[in-house]
């Protein structure tokens, strides 16, 4: 036999290989990150620290700034498009319905098809079909209503999670206390504002976290639909991080804005849980 | 308060099953009606049909006379005390019992009163700013009386409220159930398989099984003429023994014939077995647990006296249950705790005649009392 501290050693040396995978691949860049946005580093040839320089500057930029403004602007719009959509759905395939299981399932297809393969196939989809239906110019090419299209897709793919999620948060609401609400007088909307609701309070929280979380750090969808035109009016901060970071010789500046922009999301996802779980009820 | 007529109520689901066959009976104002029988018996289906949570699948409900089938629960004015409570989690107690009203858009200041009274009654006092979760199960059993009560329905519903709680408790509620009922005179109708709530709180008893009323009567007739061997079998406890038996003539008397032994019966139950055609026929006897005593020989008893070698021997306290076989079957004496009877030991019993019951081996029914 084994002694306790002997298996415990045991349990400690199994979670080793993946502390220095999660080290290499995640820490480690971003301690790089850390280091680069203190440069004018281009991604090539030599640097020199500039300090606090970058930081500064990301707050005069107009295009740092804009691409801020855009991505908020969407990740709201997208956040409650997509809660709200799937909260019907929700209901919806969560009650007495025929072939409620294969239409569960094929709700849930959007999710596992990647982001940008969904992407593309709605590029096409804006760029040829929608225009030729309604002989119109393509969504896609206006800097006013790109940005809907991105909606669009987005809500489009994380409609399918939160669904899921939320049919699990209304199957925890016991039958009987909507039947005690019958009796009561809760039908319809009383019945969903004052029994649904607040009981599948805590998975509303987790899905507006997820959501708004998922829709700040837009990208693929970005990459696939407008890489961020027409005239950067569709630029999100991670799209403008890589575009900049990676091709445009502002590596270290980048690097400071993703630095930023990690703070700026650690920030929302803690206040907003914190906010939410005031509002959710012990059960 | 409120009289509910049920006729001819049947419960079919889609794939067919028949949970409740053609149910009637006349519930009147202040009646404590209990509905009792094993589980899957239709009395829960028939407590929601009455409720409005199910559907009525053929024939007619009527509350006060006014036919309710097609109408919402909320508008039946009836209250419902759930088995699991089903209290709503997330809100305090008070809201719990207001919320009704408050839905039926009562004025605040009523509300409170109600609520206060209520609670006051209930000794929930302390508790009104608790939420459920906090709460144990015997007092979110209050809360959920509580409920029921503050609307002042004409009906109370209860499906197996005290199933959960702890044996102690459920005695004390059972107490506090009558004295609620004495108190609000309130008509009721209560589902339970626990046959000591039955008899203890009911008025009347219907008893129920495979969604088929049974027999529907008043504890006391119920016990002493259950209709058939399954009320005989089901109400009281450790239950009815039963053995088989062959009717005899003899001399103008009525014996029965037990494998050998042969116990006369009373004129009167003798006439009527007589007179029911009974005589040489195989017949189903029955007789309590408390109406067999030990005997000895030349007590009077001698016609009515068995001996059987015992099984069990079982103290509970104020009394003894003796375990034996008797004519193949198993069975049990209730005799007094100072009986020498122990296990191993051979007893003589004897019956008390006035208390056989006699059934018919085909029909099962009741034949004689």
């Amino acid at each position: 036999m084994k002694s306790a501290t002997e298996r415990a050693r045991t349990f400690q040396w199994i979670t080793i290989p993946i502390l220095a995978l999660f080290f290499c691949f995640n820490t480690f860049p971003l301690l790089r990150g850390l280091f680069y946005s203190f440069t004018n580093f281009k991604g090539y040839g030599a640097y020199e620290s500039v300090g606090l320089r970058n930081y500064i500057d990301l707050f005069t930029d107009a295009r740092v700034g804009n691409s801020y403004l855009f991505t908020f602007k969407l990740a709201f719009v997208a956040t409650i498009v997509i809660n709200v959509i799937s909260l019907i759905l929700a209901m919806g395939l969560n009650s007495k319905i025929k072939f409620k299981n294969t239409l569960r399932g094929l709700y849930f297809m959007p999710n596992i098809l990647g982001a940008l393969v969904v992407g593309y196939i709605f590029n096409y989809f804006f760029t040829y079909i929608v225009p030729a239906l309604f002989h119109s110019e393509s969504i896609l090419a206006s800097s006013k209503w790109a940005w809907i299209a991105i909606v669009i897709v987005c809500a489009w793919q994380s409609i399918a999670m939160n669904t899921i999620i939320y049919i699990s948060g209304l199957q925890t609401v016991p039958e009987d206390v909507y039947e005690a609400g019958a009796l009561d007088g809760a039908y319809g909307w009383k019945k969903f504002r004052y029994l649904t609701f607040p009981l599948i309070m805590p998975f509303f929280t987790i899905n507006m976290v997820l959501s708004l979380k998922n829709n700040l750090m837009v990208f693929d969808q970005i990459m696939a639909l407008t890489k961020g035109g027409p005239a950067q009016s569709t630029e999100s901060i991670s799209y403008l991080i890589y575009n900049n970071g990676m091709s445009g010789g502002q590596f270290g500046f980048q690097s400071a804005n993703a630095v930023l922009f990690f703070i700026v999301i650690v920030t929302i996802s803690v206040l907003q849980m914190k906010f939410l779980n005031n509002k959710e009820e012990q059960l | 308060m409120a009289s509910i007529t049920l006729e001819h109520i049947w419960k079919r689901y889609p794939n067919g099953y028949e949970a409740v066959k053609d149910f009637n009976l006349d519930i009147e104002d202040k009646e404590f009606i209990i509905f009792v029988g094993p589980s899957g018996c239709g009395k829960s289906t028939t407590l929601r049909m009455v409720a409005g949570l199910e559907d009525i699948s053929e024939g007619t409900l009527k509350i006060d006379g006014r036919v309710v089938n097609d109408e919402e629960p909320k508008d039946r004015d009836i209250a419902m005390v759930f088995q699991n409570y089903a209290l709503y989690p997330h809100m305090k107690v008070y809201d719990n019992m207001a919320f009704g009203l408050r839905l039926r858009k009562v004025d605040e200041a009523k509300i409170k009163e109600a609520v206060n009274e209520v609670a006051e009654v209930l000794q929930l006092g302390k508790m009104l700013k608790r939420k459920p979760a906090e709460l144990s199960g015997g007092q979110r059993q209050r809360v959920a009386m509580g409920r029921a009560m503050v609307r002042n329905p004409k009906v109370f519903l209860m499906d197996e409220p005290l199933s959960n709680l702890d044996a102690k408790l459920r005695v004390e509620m059972r107490a506090e159930i009558a004295r609620l009922h004495e108190r609000i005179g309130a008509t009721i109708i209560y589902v339970t398989h626990d046959q000591t709530e039955a008899m203890t709180l009911g008025t009347r008893i219907v008893v129920m099984k495979d969604g088929i009323v049974q027999q529907v009567d008043t504890p006391q007739h119920l016990y002493n003429y259950p209709d058939n061997l399954f009320v005989a079998s089901f109400i009281g406890s450790p239950q009815m023994n039963f053995f088989d038996a062959v009717v005899e003539k003899e001399d103008g008397r009525v014996r029965l014939n037990v494998s050998g032994d042969r116990f006369l019966l009373p004129e009167r139950k003798g006439a009527e077995l007589i007179e029911k055609n009974y005589v040489g026929k195989e017949v189903t006897v029955g007789i309590r647990p408390e109406d067999i005593y030990e005997s000895e020989e030349g007590d009077g008893r001698d016609e009515y006296a068995f001996s059987s070698r015992i099984n069990v021997y079982e103290l509970l306290g104020a009394e003894v249950l003796l375990h034996f076989d008797y004519a193949g079957k198993s069975m049990t004496a209730r005799v007094e705790p100072t009986t020498a009877a122990r296990m191993g030991s051979t007893v003589r019993f004897a019956m008390d005649p006035e208390k056989i019951h006699v059934f018919d081996r085909e029909s099962e029914a009741a034949v004689v009392h």
